[in-house]
């Protein structure tokens, strides 16, 4: 690793403001958010592009303007490898790779060379369904061609010690040699207690969780990682993850990818049922999300 | 802009036939999930107003124009753009009454993580999005 000093940049996933846009804010309200924190790059999703997989020119120009009006540059597109988008056993490994070439393109058409790429998985711990390899590796000169990166989301419950992680995931990476996969590592896998407020079907032990220190043999495998956040006290810290740590170990080890703030905290739980809930959050995930780019420019200095 | 609730009360009204003859009502839903879906990944179940019973294959979807039914779906090769209604079409001769109905409906879909792969593949069930509650209840005002 590089004795370099890291110097990432500040941004924010769109997802943060899920539980709003379309109901009250636009996606040039979440634009003008996003400048008034100062963050410098951002996630999209698919399913924010009006018209995917086939947007518009007219879409398409107006996305670049507000780029360019809220000087915010795209960092990585969110989007998924499904499988089983019809009934039946599955899609074949070339429906697979007909599938991301166009979201791959996509990708590149809007300015993204990160994405996040949700593997099919059979269970809570995300162990992919098997078979993943085939198609992923079959794209790989596809991710060359169009400038992309694919990134498996590593995401709690999920640690770095998870055994598919290294047993899969990384060894797909030494065997074929890409630098078009690797992780996006969710600073949730970090997240040691509980924040207040979780809705009970989210509670979790906390007994597991990725250690710091573990995320140093990653960093060389990661373009974006989303900073998880699930509570902002007032006093501009995250009261349920070591930011200050897992900062500076990336930093102190060269990293200079993209943090991209991602809320996930109560107010986005039961928002769309109860009026005094949706309310709260209408003030609360703009808030959550301020606070939180407040506390990464402190700790990365700008 | 849609409503904040999954079940939308804008759009909420019975429906006339050729002749101008009541018959049925409809609505408009939109998921709460934070991305769109595929049609063909979306599960479908039966609709209940104030207690009755609307079997889901008897219903009618409309979505940008074009209506489909619940079998029809899962060979639509198109997205459920986020946030956009899909328009529930029930039949009932006569409609419903003046007044407040309570609109009850379940929906699920295939999620591709957080869970267990879908165990019906011919789709009868409603999908594997288990994390999500699949009922939606709302109390609405009809007016005409």
């Amino acid at each position: 690793m590089s004795t370099k000093k890291g110097h990432p940049r500040r941004g924010i996933s769109m997802y943060s403001y899920q539980m709003l846009l379309g109901k009250t804010m636009t996606l040039e309200d979440a634009f003008l958010e996003m400048y008034d924190t100062g963050a410098t790059c951002f996630e999209l999703l698919t399913s924010y592009i009006e018209g995917y997989p086939n947007p518009s020119v007219k879409w398409i120009d107006n996305y670049w303007r507000m780029c360019e009006k809220y000087d915010l540059h795209p960092s990585e597109l969110g989007h998924w490898a499904e499988n089983h988008l019809h009934r039946g056993p599955g899609s074949t490994v070339d429906e697979m790779v007909e599938q991301l070439k166009r979201d791959f393109r996509l990708a590149n058409l809007l300015g993204f060379t990160s994405l996040r790429t949700k593997i099919t998985c059979t269970n809570m711990m995300c162990d992919p369904e098997p078979g993943w390899q085939e198609y992923i590796e079959k794209a790989l000169p596809w991710a060359e061609k169009y400038n992309v990166r694919m990134q498996n989301e590593v995401h709690l419950p999920t640690t770095l010690h998870t055994p598919h992680i290294r047993d899969e995931y990384l060894e797909f990476i030494h065997r074929t040699g890409t630098k078009h996969f690797g992780f996006n590592i969710d600073f949730g896998t970090f997240q040691f207690r509980q924040a207040e407020g979780m809705p009970e079907r989210m509670h979790r032990d906390f007994k597991d969780v990725t250690k710091p220190e573990e995320i140093v043999d990653f960093l060389p495998y990661s373009w974006a990682c989303h900073t998880k956040f699930v509570n902002m006290n007032e006093n501009f810290e995250e009261t349920t993850i070591p930011y200050a740590e897992v900062i500076k170990l990336m930093i102190d080890n060269g990293w200079s990818g993209d943090l991209l703030s991602e809320y996930e905290g109560p107010a986005r739980y039961g928002s769309e049922k109860d009026a005094l809930r949706f309310g709260n959050a209408l003030l609360e995930v703009p808030d959550q999300i301020r606070r939180h780019q407040i506390m990464m420019r402190n700790l990365l200095g700008y | 802009m849609v409503e904040f609730m999954a079940i939308q009360q804008r759009g909420f009204h019975n429906t006339c036939d050729k002749n101008g003859n009541i018959d049925g009502f409809e609505f408009r839903f939109v998921p709460t999930y934070y991305k769109g879906l595929w049609f063909t990944q979306c599960r479908f179940g039966n609709i209940e107003v104030d207690g009755e019973v609307f079997d889901r294959d008897g219903l009618i979807f409309e979505y940008q124009g074009m209506e489909y039914t619940r079998e029809e779906m899962f060979d639509l090769n198109l997205y459920w753009q986020f946030r956009e209604p899909l328009v529930f079409k029930v039949k009932k001769p006569g409609g419903l009454s003046i007044g407040y109905h309570d609109v009850k409906l379940q929906f699920g879909w295939v999620l591709n993580y957080n869970g267990e792969l879908e165990k019906e593949f011919d789709g009868s069930g409603l999908g594997n999005s288990f994390i999500f509650d699949p009922n939606y209840e709302r109390r609405m005002l009809l007016c005409r």
